[in-house]
């Protein structure tokens, strides 16, 4: 040991190539050493739940700031930077990311867009949150205007997706979460929209509450036009159920006796009450134009087009305002059609008999009143017999042969007066008209089957020179 | 500090290499010597350098560059021991052989 020491005395010239090296290995390492550590370091930090997470590395020190969710997610991370092999220490400059009271979200869409804002929870949210706003919205654009913080009340993630899922039933809305308290504005994309979103709002994770939901149906519409080219009535829009839908095309059928009616209805929830009581009439008096529109949307009702003669107008506007149900507004804009031209007294008669060849003037069951959905029909005869003035009409009336012949004689002449007094009542003078029954005298077909029957039961004009 | 050697086992090998041969040429060395006095004020030198390096006083780079230096020495030191031992070995078996 003791020539060690000897030996050591003469070590010393060979610390001149050694320095030599030492300034090459620190001028060549340092680069490749620090960007070994920063890689090490970043790969530490893979499953760590950080925002903002940033690494510099001087020499084997790093300096490691980042916005952490937790305490403990904050010391797990600083911790797992100085576990890599070859940090020497850690500069820490984490901090906790910034507690929100209230915690706010909130996503809303206009006309191009979606835009989510205010809190999220984690990244990890944030981006869930994302991907199902695309997912739910298709093609519309989503904007993420959200910041990331602390203090989401617990089961904010699923109240968010749920809420997410639901910006894709409105046309233009906000939806915001405060804490637990959920509120809502704007506007159902489609009718039923406000209603399903109202269902879906009951899923909401226990402890949330909905504060206002403001969410608006929109319109609820229903269309008719009568086309008296074509001869056919479309009917547009929704009809609140499948029965409802039935009864108002069944309508249609009674009241427009020669017109097809082309059915493009759809059913949908939404409906104002009294829906039905309002447009069963409504039809009846568009039947009484001649080319019409009729628009019902939600409670207010339009009705507009041309009646076939000056009295018309007036009785359609009252028979509406009699029938309405309450709450329901009517604006009726009818004309009056120009008179047709003048014919004699042979078109005329083919013209009854053509019109009643199509329709019969119904009345109620063993009655003489008059069944409203006839009225279409009365306007077309009222307005034939404006076109042969001189004429002197006969109005028959006939029964079948079910029951006691003299009540069936009285009956059809009571049909037959009724039907006189509706012409007269119309603006037509008395003097034209005669009433005449004749009971189930004339059949025109066999009191055999119902078929027969419903045709035997009817009313002919005859015009008489 | 096996980071370290492993990251760079080749400068390191280089030390050991060059202290091996220092420590070879210096049993026969017919040079000056370092005076105690100057060994000892080197000896404390290094120890006050180890300090700060366990202390990890010098931050960033320098501090880096101190641990390289450290361990390069200490290779260095183990190379020169080394060397002189068995060169040493190598004359007295000689001795005894002629």
């Amino acid at each position: 040991m003791g020539g060690l020491f000897r030996w050591s005395s003469k070590w010393w010239p060979g610390l001149i190539p050694l320095v030599i090296l030492w300034v090459i290995a620190a001028w060549t390492s340092t680069g490749p050493l620090e960007s070994d550590l920063a890689a090490r370091s970043a790969a530490a930090l893979k499953d760590s739940v950080l925002d903002k997470g940033r690494i510099a590395v001087e020499g084997r020190d790093v300096t490691f700031a980042a916005d952490a969710f937790s305490e403990q997610g904050r010391r797990d991370a600083v911790a797992s930077v100085l576990a890599v092999p070859g940090v020497r220490l850690v500069n820490d400059e984490t901090r906790l990311v910034p507690e929100a009271a209230p915690f706010v979200w909130s996503a809303e869409r206009d006309v191009a867009r979606v835009t989510l804002s205010g809190s999220s929870p984690l990244p990890a949210s944030r981006s869930r949150l994302m991907e199902a706003a695309r997912a739910s919205l298709g093609g519309v654009e989503v904007v993420d205007q959200m910041n990331l913080a602390r203090g989401a009340p617990k089961g904010f993630d699923s109240a968010a997706l749920l809420l997410v899922d639901q910006v894709s039933k409105l046309k233009d809305g906000k939806i915001t979460i405060s804490d637990d308290k959920v509120s809502l504005s704007g506007m159902a994309r489609d009718l039923g929209g406000r209603e399903a979103i109202a269902a879906a709002l009951k899923n909401l994770p226990e402890g949330y509450s909905v504060a206002a939901n403001e969410i608006k149906a929109p319109p609820y519409i229903f269309q008719a036009y009568k086309d008296p080219v074509a001869v056919t009535l479309t009917l547009t829009g929704y009809v609140p159920d499948k029965n409802t839908h039935g009864t108002i095309v069944a309508a249609a059928g009674r009241k427009f006796f020669s017109e097809k009616v082309v059915d493009n209805l759809k059913v949908s929830v939404g409906a104002p009450s009294g829906f039905a009581g309002a447009v069963v009439p409504a039809l009846g008096a568009l039947s009484r134009l001649s080319t019409g529109t009729l628009v019902v949307s939600d409670r207010e009702v339009k009705l507009a087009g041309d009646a076939f003669y000056d009295a018309a107008p007036g009785q359609i506007r009252n028979n509406l305002l009699k029938d309405f149900p309450q709450g329901w507004q009517v604006k009726a804009d009818i004309s009056v059609k120009p008179a047709a031209a003048p014919v004699d007294a042979t078109v005329c008669q083919q013209l009854f008999s053509e019109l009643l060849g199509k329709g019969t003037v119904r009345f109620e069951t063993g009655r003489s009143t008059l069944d409203p959905d006839s009225a279409g029909l009365l306007d077309r005869l009222i307005e034939t017999a404006l076109r042969c003035p001189t004429a002197n009409i006969e109005v028959e009336g006939h029964t079948d042969a079910v029951g006691d012949a003299a009540a069936n004689q009285s009956l059809s002449e009571k049909r037959a007066q009724a039907v006189v007094d509706y012409l007269v009542k119309a603006g037509l003078p008395a003097s034209r008209f005669t009433a005449v029954g004749f009971g189930s005298a004339q059949p025109v077909a066999t009191n055999d089957t119902e078929e027969g029957k419903a045709q035997n039961r009817r009313i002919e004009f005859v015009v008489k020179e | 500090m096996v980071y370290l050697a492993t990251f760079y086992w080749g400068w390191l090998l280089g030390s050991l290499l060059l202290g091996f041969a220092m420590g070879w040429i210096a049993v026969v060395h017919r040079g000056q010597g370092v005076s105690k006095r100057t060994a000892r004020v080197l000896a404390f030198l290094v120890a006050a350098l180890i300090g700060a390096a366990l202390g990890r006083i010098v931050p960033g780079r320098p501090g880096y560059w101190l641990d390289l230096g450290l361990i390069m020495f200490a290779l260095y030191l183990v190379g020169c021991s080394a060397g002189s031992w068995l060169r040493d070995r190598v004359l007295s078996g000689n001795a005894k052989g002629a």
